[in-house]
């Protein structure tokens, strides 16, 4: 167990040197981050300025700030799945059977390593975004627990993308499993907006999914950041974290068994 | 020319009928889409739900932006897959073949390949453009004239970016990525736009051409919006045939990079 941590360790770190040397692919992001945040800031300043009579009222202001904390997360994620659908269907995966190291683990820190760096880089995007358009950033002593939740919600949203990987062992393809889990992202994370301003019913359920653990928390710790809140808002995700580590493990587990069975998917 | 467009509509066939090949996998391709779409959709059914307007723009609004979008981005899937991963072709050096036979370049190599997903977008563009947009039949003729034009532009842009290939290894990512954030732009009311950003909505990454421009001419036919539609097509595939071939000369002699 600690040899495997250790080796985990060294994967984390070779992950965060390898995202750190394709510094354009990094500043690409960045670009993009620059990008989307023009155009969603440009469409909830407009559905600030409007004020149409009967429309849900927007918290003091708007919801930038918030879209600001939810896309830096969501930027900020890796490709875990596409390695997996990689090496499960290639065959790939095999010749790592062999060796002693847990595949599954090591792939998922050697990805948060990378993940870890990408936060960063985006972190400083976002900051350097704000200064640039005048806009108002949260308090500086929010950026404490911003930077917690921040760490733990990739590390949900991983897990989630690694579920999605980890079909590949049944459906080979694993796209539209992808394009349901970032829906679910937009919809039950509450990308665009907060669930709070949803209907009731789909608030409670949202707030109890790993969707919001990904991205809603940390994003309302950006628009209204309270101590109480960001108790909560780890309690979620770290119970998130367990859960979906342990899904993981059990598709692992039922994959390699069909691989092994069957000598492939 | 008729000889060259036979080519590419037995080329694109078979391309499609590979996709159907393995059944289960396109269903579940094609289902995957669909339910993609429909959350996109129920985004922006509770958006417009709470906020009811953004600078004008209301739900049917929306859903004939996302309609003109989805059609745009599945019929380019289904019958010009081959525009998405042009630039990684270009840098494979798959071009060698092609240059040794008589027929056109362009067309062959967007003929390669027929997304399956592509038909999931299809799908729910029909679904959404007839339940959610509120059009008429007589709006029917500028809706196809609007997607043919924006299908045009979208995959001319998409040719443009990918010939970058021709000239720096770095394109594939980076071509990619200028065609998702076209599509990007593609993706939200045309009202948010102003200054700068409507400049490269408008030029750069025409998603004004692609779907914002093409949409004012279902709502308002008129003339001239019409020929602001017309002119966006013909420009775009201009630049697009333009770049390309500069492009091929750079390769013929050599020069372009490879992976």
């Amino acid at each position: 167990m600690r040899r495997d941590l250790i080796a985990a360790a060294v994967a984390l770190r070779i992950g965060a040197g390898q995202a750190m040397a394709g510094w354009t692919v990094l500043a690409g992001r960045c670009l993009f981050y620059i990008l989307i945040m023009t155009v969603l800031s440009a469409l909830w300043d407009k559905v600030a300025d409007e004020r149409v009579a009967g429309a849900i009222a927007l918290p003091a202001g708007g919801l930038v700030l918030y879209v600001l904390a939810t896309e830096w997360i969501t930027l900020s994620l890796p490709s875990v799945h596409l390695r997996f659908e990689d090496d499960i269907r290639s065959g790939g995966l095999e010749p790592h059977l062999l060796r002693p190291k847990f595949y599954l683990l090591q792939s998922l820190a050697q990805s948060l390593g990378g993940t870890l760096v990408r936060l960063a880089a985006l972190g400083v995007t976002a900051v350097a975004w704000l200064l640039v358009t005048g806009r108002q950033g949260p308090p500086a002593a929010t950026y404490p627990y911003l930077f917690v939740l921040g760490v733990l919600a990739v590390t949900v949203g991983m897990l989630l993308y690694a579920v999605a990987g980890l079909c590949a062992f049944w459906t080979r393809r694993i796209l539209p499993v992808m394009l349901v889990i970032q829906k679910l992202m937009f919809l039950l994370g509450g990308l665009f907006a907060p669930i709070t301003l949803y209907p009731d019913w789909l608030r409670k359920i949202a707030e109890a999914t790993p969707f919001a653990a990904h991205l809603y928390w940390a994003g309302v710790q950006a628009l209204h950041p309270s101590g109480a809140m960001f108790l909560q808002a780890a309690a979620w995700q770290a119970l998130w974290i367990v859960l979906l580590s342990l899904l993981c493990l059990a598709l692992w587990r039922a994959g390699l068994a069909k691989v092994l069975r069957e000598g492939g998917v | 020319m008729i000889g060259s467009l036979r080519l590419y509509a037995a080329q694109s066939a078979a391309a499609i009928r590979t996709s159907f090949s393995d059944r289960g996998n396109f269903a579940i391709q094609v289902g995957g889409m669909i339910v993609n779409d429909i959350f996109f959709l129920t985004l922006w059914v509770l958006f417009f739900a709470g906020f009811r307007s953004i600078g004008g723009w209301r739900l049917q609004d929306m859903a004939l932006l996302f309609g003109l979008t989805m059609s745009v981005v599945g019929i380019s899937g289904v019958f010009f897959g081959g525009y998405r991963d042009l630039a990684a072709t270009l840098l494979r050096g798959e071009l060698d073949a092609l240059l040794t036979q008589p027929k056109a370049l362009i067309p062959r190599l967007l003929a390669r390949e027929s997304i399956a997903t592509a038909w999931g977008d299809l799908a729910g563009a029909i679904f959404v453009l007839g339940v959610f947009a509120k059009l008429e039949w007589a709006d029917l003729p500028a809706l196809l004239l609007a997607i043919a034009a924006g299908t045009t532009v979208y995959v001319c842009a998409s040719i443009s970016f990918a010939s970058l290939a021709f000239w720096a290894a770095g394109a594939r990512s980076f071509a990619r990525e200028l065609t998702d954030f076209m599509l990007l732009f593609s993706s939200y009311p045309g009202s948010i736009y102003r200054g700068a950003v409507k400049t490269i909505a408008f030029t750069i990454l025409p998603a004004g051409f692609v779907v914002l421009a093409p949409m004012g001419m279902v709502r308002h036919p008129s003339g001239q919006a019409l020929a602001v539609v017309v002119f966006g097509a013909v420009v775009y595939t201009a630049i697009a045939v333009g770049l390309f071939h500069l492009g091929v000369a750079r390769y013929r002699r050599g020069a372009s990079p490879s992976i």
